[in-house]
């Protein structure tokens, strides 16, 4: 899996590619939680390249959004491919999660 | 990796009806796969299928069953018990259905009668709910033809199995896609077969209705349970989920092929993920 990050004013954004899986999951957790310790808690996650989670990526974007949410920020999903869709469907996660068709809407929300 | 130190593999059947026959796909894919089934869990029509793999039945089998027992017949006095209920000639209380079980419970009995728990091929735990008390059941003992039949006892329509002294229904009332099970008995990977129900385009009677809110409320059930299994616990759960473009009939045996290579499709899109796993 892979994960860079890019600075769109006080939004960051999180680009993911790979699967997010048990074995992937711990790396991404490490990643967002770098940024928030770094202060950026307006996140946005850019799922364009993420084919895939389980319930380890679950619960990784879970403990993110608590964590950010604590701070007086969010994480927000954006580009969700239709097999993660699926998934954050049945769990409810697209219930509690704001997800946004393209990472240009998911930054702009934090300016509405 | 030695059995000792392996992952522990589950896979959950939960309800869908005939969808369930699905998980046919599914079990063709994990065997050609050579991933090792340690557990098996069902709930509702998924009961069946999980008795039939736990069974060690072949995939050729399986149909043959699905067949046989998802038919009509099972219906049987259905319209006329539901004008018999409406007209008030027709008592109905907490051991009633509206269909004459008989015909299901011959060809249940006859599929799993003979077929116990203790023997099977792979453990298994079947799932059906408490009609007076609203509690979980997990069956695992005896006969499977009892298990099988509370388990997929729809309320109102199919009336509910004695077992124990309990009176018991259809398990997807409680725990539709029953991961749980699974997490209790020590899994470490849980590939769960769900199926969610299909909304009604028109509705032309109370009854429709009624169904449209019983779907409407057992989807709820679903994605609230299979929330909270995921994030309550380390195992990880692979979801299968087939697609199915149209809303199937109760009965559409004639989709049988397209429902199984469907529960196919989805296995295979999941495969390099489990392996991956299990292979680390």
């Amino acid at each position: 899996m892979e994960m860079k990050l890019e600075m769109d004013g006080t939004v960051a954004i999180v680009i993911a590619s790979g699967s997010i899986d048990a074995l992937t999951a711990p790396e991404l957790a490490n990643f967002i939680n770098l940024q928030i310790q770094d202060g950026h808690t307006r996140l946005v996650a850019d799922l364009a390249g993420v084919d895939y989670t389980s319930s380890a990526g679950l619960r990784v974007l879970l403990g993110a959004v608590k964590e950010t949410r604590s701070k007086g920020g969010d994480l927000r999903l954006a580009n969700i491919q239709p097999d993660v869709k699926k998934v954050l469907d049945l769990s409810g996660f697209t219930s509690i999660l704001k997800h946004f068709p393209d990472r240009a809407a998911a930054i702009a929300s934090y300016n509405g | 990796m030695s059995a000792d130190t392996r992952k522990k593999v589950s896979i959950v059947i939960g309800s869908g009806g005939i969808k369930c026959a699905a998980a046919i796909g599914l079990v063709k894919v994990l065997e050609e796969a050579d991933i090792p089934i340690d557990l098996v869990v069902g709930c509702s029509g998924g009961s069946m299928y999980a008795g039939l793999i736990a069974a060690g039945k072949s995939a050729e089998e399986m149909q043959e069953r699905t067949i046989f027992l998802w038919t009509t017949e099972v219906m049987k006095d259905y319209t006329s018990n539901l004008k018999a209920t409406q007209d008030g000639s027709l008592r109905f209380n907490e051991r009633s259905g509206l269909v004459d079980d008989s015909v299901m419970n011959t060809r249940l009995e006859e599929t799993f009668g003979q077929i116990f728990f203790e023997n099977l091929k792979r453990p298994l735990l079947l799932v059906a709910t408490d009609l007076m008390t609203g509690e979980r059941v997990v069956l695992n003992k005896g006969s499977l033809f009892p298990a099988v039949r509370a388990s997929l006892a729809i309320p109102i329509i199919m009336p509910p199995w004695e077992v124990d002294g309990a009176l018991l229904v259809d398990g997807a009332a409680v725990d539709p896609l029953p991961v749980d099970v699974a997490i209790q008995e020590g899994a470490d990977v849980i590939i769960a077969m769900g199926f969610m129900l299909s909304n009604r385009g028109r509705m032309r009677s109370m009854t429709a209705v009624q169904q449209q809110l019983n779907n409407i409320y057992m989807n709820n059930i679903l994605r609230a349970t299979y929330a909270f299994y995921n994030l309550a616990h380390h195992a990880e759960i692979f979801p299968i989920l087939p697609d199915f473009e149209e809303p199937l009939g109760m009965f559409d045996t004639d989709k049988l092929p397209d429902i199984i290579a469907r529960g196919e499709a989805a296995a295979r899109a999941e495969l390099p993920h489990i392996q991956r796993l299990l292979a680390a």
